[in-house]
């Protein structure tokens, strides 16, 4: 029975074999991009690839480095950091990338970053919101905001509006985005002196959480904030309308709130959560505009934040490639360093630590009918 | 020639780590699996040696020998600890307590801030290399081959065919679960070390039931004839994923085909070869 294996690891290493022989053309510029492009949570690291292939063609219109074709060499890693670490090293080495895009999750690149930051290659993560990111080293760059930006603007703007004192926290505490998440709520909370009458924890994977909305109903909050990814968020909001938490007390939520399959999910119940977004697709600038109509044209459906941000990105970087004036990891560090531009999600700097500088873009939205739109 | 062969090795680096672990995980599950135990815990010993020595290396700043050293003790106490009351239960009832280590485990580590909660820890210094992985991994291969040719090994053999049998004939059963027990866990926090020492971060959600069920497979494809089986079925499906990716989305599909065809037609797995003995 061992022909068949041997056959099997023999197609294996031929299909290996392919893949190393494929040649980038010697006066194309290659950089590397490590996102989730298969499996649960593909749907994030595939509206990055869309967004930043959407730009791609409008740069190489003109070209990079004098009309050079500036190509993303992709690879998978499905969400798990060991196959992320794979294909940086790949890139790194084999395909000899000046620079990394990605990867999609917090937790992937805490794996990935140490790695590119040891070879002095930049790698410029568009999605990853957790504290301590850029910490890694000073390759380490990133284009989303961190919660430490947004969820100020949020509970700064719910407390000017709607004068809320004191509130019940929730969060899921097995799931880091969400946990750091909740970090930044208590801060901020502290700092604007709202109470926190309690605060309940969950897992990521629960569905009932009427013990803890029934202690929170007890207490009567103005508001409840809650940090938690999109599915236990619209189970909460369900649940919450189900013990007869009155309609007036309004949901605060964090960047895993901001996802139409809230709206899908909650439906009415979800009516008036407040969630900050550093991008919103109906923005009416331009350059907002003109992204929204060519991607709904590529792509037949909605952008959602990852394909701003990834867009953006793509353009920061390529323009950083132009005034290096070489496909050099050290120059193109330099350059980005100094990007100073203006795309979808408002105008756009790195601060001296490689955080986006600029919080201006940010948006407060309010769920309406199963629809987010811009807090008036 | 040299500085190709460096960068193969720079790109390759953490898949060739992955295999030299695996290897280590699959002998784990494979000394526990000899004496015909069903554990689905190696996971939970593993998170344990990996969290024991990140916090140690981070903190304590101790020296790498000795964290290893740490890192296969506490799991081996772990495992006397809950080796007691669950070695009671024998199949299924086994696997299940096992699950719910793991699963503990997790709970803790996510609740606990000394282990950085669900964030995990990050910036753990690399500290292994390709020459320790793999020596480690051929001298537990060198131990196992010794004790299969013993008459320890004998022992083994004849629990996992017959327990009731091996037992008349003479063989200590309970000391031989608690040893085989002890053994894997020390086995399983030593991976978990060097996998935590190889890849900067590490997080609760590493060394849940599905890393455990991954290191059983590893056993099940290798096949437990020999401790060469387990190490095979490592290697292989470490590296399978890899060869596959060409094949992008229908690459999970073929990963599980393969594996299917090779345990419905090699039940035993793909090495059913014994170890000669001696004596």
């Amino acid at each position: 029975m061992n022909k068949p294996t041997l056959a099997v690891s023999v197609l294996a290493l031929a299909a290996a074999a392919a893949i190393w022989a494929v040649p980038a053309k010697a006066d194309d510029v290659t950089i590397g991009a490590i996102e989730i492009l298969t499996g649960p949570n593909a749907r994030y690291g595939v509206a990055i690839k869309n967004g930043f292939d959407l730009a791609l063609g409008e740069v190489n219109k003109a070209g990079v480095l004098g009309g050079k074709k500036l190509v993303i060499q992709y690879e998978d890693s499905a969400g798990n950091k060991d196959q992320a670490v794979n294909g940086a090293r790949k890139l790194i080495g084999l395909a000899k990338v000046p620079l990394l895009l990605g990867p999609t999750i917090s937790n992937e690149m805490f794996a990935v970053g140490p790695v590119a930051n040891q070879q002095k290659v930049p790698i410029v993560g568009t999605s990853t919101t957790a504290a301590g990111i850029t910490a890694i080293g000073s390759y380490v760059f990133r284009t989303s905001l961190p919660e430490s930006d947004v969820i100020p603007v949020t509970l700064k703007a719910a407390q000017a509006k709607f004068g809320i004192k004191k509130v019940a926290v929730m969060y899921a505490n097995d799931d880091a985005f969400s946990k750091s998440g909740y970090d930044v709520f208590k801060a901020t909370l502290d700092k604007l002196g709202i109470q926190i009458l309690t605060t309940e924890t969950f897992g990521s994977k629960d569905s009932d959480f009427s013990a803890q909305l029934t202690k929170i109903k007890s207490l009567n909050p103005d508001a409840i904030v809650v940090s938690a990814l999109v599915e236990p968020a619209s189970g909460i909001l369900l649940g919450a309308r189900a013990i007869g938490i009155d309609p007036k007390v309004r949901f605060i939520g964090g960047n895993g709130f901001n996802s139409p399959k809230l709206g899908d999910i909650a439906g009415e119940a979800a009516d008036g959560t407040l969630v900050g977004s550093p991008w919103f697709i109906a923005k009416d600038d331009a350059a907002n505009t003109k992204f929204v109509t060519d991607y709904r044209a590529k792509y037949k459906e909605d952008p959602d934040q990852f394909a701003a941000q990834a867009y953006d990105t793509l353009h920061i970087v390529a323009d950083a490639i132009n005034k290096a004036g070489a496909a050099d990891s050290e120059k193109i560090k330099t350059a980005l360093q100094a990007t100073k531009s203006t795309g979808v999600m408002g105008p756009f700097s790195f601060t001296a630590d490689r955080d986006p500088a600029d919080t201006s873009g940010v948006v407060v939205i309010e769920m309406k009918g199963g629809k987010f739109q811009i807090l008036k | 020639m040299s500085a190709a062969l460096d960068n193969f090795f720079f790109s390759y680096q953490s898949l060739i780590f992955a295999v030299g672990i695996n290897g280590l995980l699959a002998l784990s599950i494979y000394t526990v699996l000899a004496v015909g135990q069903l554990s689905l815990g190696q996971a939970a010993f593993m998170g344990l040696g990996a969290y024991v020595s990140a916090l140690l290396t981070l903190h304590l700043n101790w020296p790498f020998p000795a964290v290893l050293l740490a890192a296969m003790v506490v799991p081996a106490l772990a495992a006397l600890l809950i080796g007691g009351p669950t070695l009671k239960l024998t199949g299924v009832y086994l696997a299940l307590a096992t699950i719910a280590l793991g699963e503990i485990l997790r709970i803790v580590c996510n609740a606990s801030d000394f282990t950085g909660g669900a964030l995990g820890l990050s910036g753990i210094p690399s500290k292994t290399s390709f020459t320790l992985i793999f020596s480690l991994l051929a001298l537990v291969l060198l131990g196992f081959v010794l004790v299969a040719r013993s008459r320890l090994g004998r022992a083994m053999e004849a629990m996992r065919e017959d327990e009731v049998a091996a037992g008349v004939m003479g063989v200590n059963l309970p000391a031989m679960k608690m040893g085989a027990l002890v053994v894997s866990a020390m086995l399983a926090g030593l991976a978990g070390a060097l996998n935590a020492h190889a890849n900067s971060f590490i997080g609760p959600n590493d060394y849940s039931f599905d890393q455990a069920v991954t290191i059983l497979s590893f056993a099940l494809l290798g096949g437990i004839g020999s401790p060469f089986g387990p190490v095979l079925g490592a290697i292989i499906l470490t590296l399978l994923p890899e060869f596959l990716t060409a094949l992008h989305d229908f690459k999970l599909v073929v990963n599980g085909f393969i594996i299917v065809v090779a345990v419905l037609f090699m039940p035993r797995g793909l090495l059913v070869w014994r170890i000669g003995r001696i004596g």
